[in-house]
């Protein structure tokens, strides 16, 4: 027993060498500036104006509080995971139950799918804006025009460009959620299947009654995935509209970023990051929250 | 028989149909791309756009050696990736086995500490990096961007890593007894030739993942240290319309990650799913 305990301890210490560099330049690397962060968002820090600079106390966040452009921002941030997740969601799904049923060639559909995912979201916005929605040469509007409609100014004109950059992000990474769903679908038991086909259950009861329930922890994990790399989208938007035209297309992150690099107020900048942040802490939380007693349940 | 064989074909061409429609969404943009990148700039300025055209390798070669020359960035995004992907390997992989291995004190605490740190929006690092980075004169580095880029890439790997450590089977180490000498001996003996195959696919991602980055790099970069993706950038901010040339420079800065893609796709989508599948590993 007393020799256990002194092996324990052994291995308790051998774990603690191995996780400690790690530890330590994640506590370098990320706790260490945020923290700076937090203490940059009670300053005043300009750098257009640096003979102003000093503590500010809370007026950072007075100040946020009365801005109607951060009020804005939030509620495209809240607009733009929303709409983007749940297309990713239902599209993914719908593609991936599809494709289940394509006898032969889903090689070439998971060979596609890989490509949007590892392309850099920057190029991906570039594309799209010169390539695919520029006026008078881009395929889409092409495209638009050519089935008679009348032109569209997709990155020039406010709720198009909302509409282009979500549409972008979701062309993007509904691959992710189709190549999740379908690994997901592959490995599901044929026999639960056989069992309601004679049932006589139909397609829809089969998809609604057995499918989805068993799928539930991987459409979770997904929602949660995807609702972070939402929260923190950044490159396309800054690629395709840079957050406009004015603030039309200008989330949470752009108005942040602007707000210190273009502005040079790196204080007001911090406070903006600082509310980021927070949200995209509360809803993980709430989103892991969720998740935990519903696997218990599914056995998993 | 032969009319319900009849259904079963006419039901497969449908679906074939609808599922090349779809595919074609996904294809269509880079394709597109393929194409424009081969044409004259003229050539590329033609609307309704040209489908027959005479295809020229020239703006590849502008893209490589011309004014526009995208070498130097590719150049240091290679270094850049490499660096943050060994240094992130290094860091992670022990980590990760003892989370996953052995009794540690606070494991659950570090866990979640870890877990949290990956939830960090990157907007909210840019600015103290940019501000930390200015007052120690290491902006526009290559050790300063590569610390910034372990940000997002260790907890990620640590995380990663974990999932495939506990897929081992535990007869692989019976380490209860063993001196530390020993023990790490087995981590490097057994262990890792072990999860060979985990630490394939967290290099893929992290150096993927490095490789694209573009919020740190634009802000954090400069002459000296531009990856692509700025270059990228910058190109299509400096000159409006040459969008051939844009095309080229792009498909070359994007072939790396598409050549990994194809060639690693069965282990991308088993580490994408690794999570989704087991619902997340024992925790």
């Amino acid at each position: 027993m007393r020799r256990e305990d002194g092996a324990h301890q052994g291995e308790r210490r051998f774990a603690l060498m191995l996780t400690a560099p790690g530890m330590l330049a994640l506590l370098l690397t990320t706790t260490f500036p945020l923290a700076y962060l937090v203490w940059s968002s009670f300053q005043t820090i300009n750098l257009a104006m640096p003979f102003m600079d000093g503590f500010a106390g809370v007026q950072n966040y007075v100040e946020m509080w009365h801005d109607s452009r951060y009020w804005h921002a939030m509620g495209l941030t809240g607009i733009y995971t929303f709409s983007s997740v749940a297309l990713q969601v239902v599209i993914g799904m719908g593609l991936a139950l599809l494709v289940m049923q394509i006898p032969a060639g889903q090689w070439i559909f998971r060979i596609v799918a890989i490509l949007p995912i590892v392309l850099a979201p920057v190029v991906v916005g570039l594309f799209w804006r010169t390539l695919m929605l520029a006026p008078n040469f881009g395929m889409v509007d092409f495209l638009v025009q050519w089935l008679g409609f009348e032109q569209i100014n997709w990155l020039g004109a406010p709720t198009p460009a909302l509409i282009s950059v979500i549409a972008i992000h979701t062309w993007q990474w509904t691959p992710f959620a189709f190549l999740v769903f379908l690994a997901s679908l592959a490995s599901l038991p044929g026999d639960v299947y056989e069992a309601a086909r004679i049932d006589r259950a139909n397609a829809l009861q089969r998809f609604w009654h057995i499918t989805l329930p068993l799928l539930r922890p991987a459409i979770i994990i997904v929602i949660i995935m995807r609702v972070m790399i939402s929260l923190s989208a950044f490159a396309a938007i800054f690629a395709a509209t840079g957050g406009g035209p004015g603030t039309a297309s200008e989330i949470l992150n752009l108005y942040a970023f602007k707000t210190s690099f273009v502005e040079l107020n790196f204080g007001y900048g911090s406070a903006l990051a600082v509310s980021l942040l927070i949200i995209t802490m509360a809803v993980s939380g709430v989103l892991f929250y969720l998740r935990t007693p519903r696997r218990r349940e599914a056995g998993a | 028989m032969s009319s319900y064989r009849r259904a079963a074909t006419r039901r497969n061409i449908v679906l074939m149909i609808v599922a090349s429609t779809l595919l074609l969404i996904w294809v269509f943009p880079l394709l597109w791309a393929v194409i424009v990148s081969l044409k004259s700039e003229s050539e590329v300025l033609a609307y309704p756009p040209s489908v027959f055209f005479e295809p020229t390798g020239k703006n590849y070669a502008d893209a490589l050696f011309g004014d526009f020359s995208i070498l130097s960035s590719l150049w240091t995004s290679t270094i850049v990736a490499t660096a943050t992907t060994v240094l992130t390997i290094v860091l992670a992989v022990p980590a990760a086995y003892a989370f996953a291995r052995l009794r540690l004190p606070a494991k659950k605490t570090m866990g979640f500490y870890t877990l949290a740190t990956q939830m960090v929006p990157p907007v909210g690092l840019v600015i103290p990096y940019f501000l930390i980075l200015n007052k120690v004169g290491m902006l526009d580095s290559y050790e300063g961007m590569i610390i910034v880029y372990l940000t997002f890439s260790l907890p990620f790997a640590i995380w990663l890593m974990v999932s495939y450590m506990e897929d081992i089977p535990f007869e692989m180490e019976e380490a209860a007894f063993l001196d530390k000498a020993s023990r790490l001996q087995t981590l490097w003996h057994i262990i890792i030739p072990q999860v060979r195959g985990g630490i394939a696919v967290t290099v893929i991602f992290v150096f993927l993942n490095a490789w694209n980055e573009f919020l740190f790099a634009v802000q954090l970069g400069g002459n000296n240290v531009r990856p692509v993706t700025v270059a990228m950038y910058n190109f299509v901010s400096v000159e409006q319309t040459l969008w051939a040339k844009l095309s080229a420079a792009a498909l070359i800065a994007m072939l790396p990650v598409v050549v990994i893609g194809i060639i690693a796709q069965k282990q991308i989508v088993k580490g994408l799913t690794v999570g989704a599948v087991k619902g997340g590993g024992r925790r």
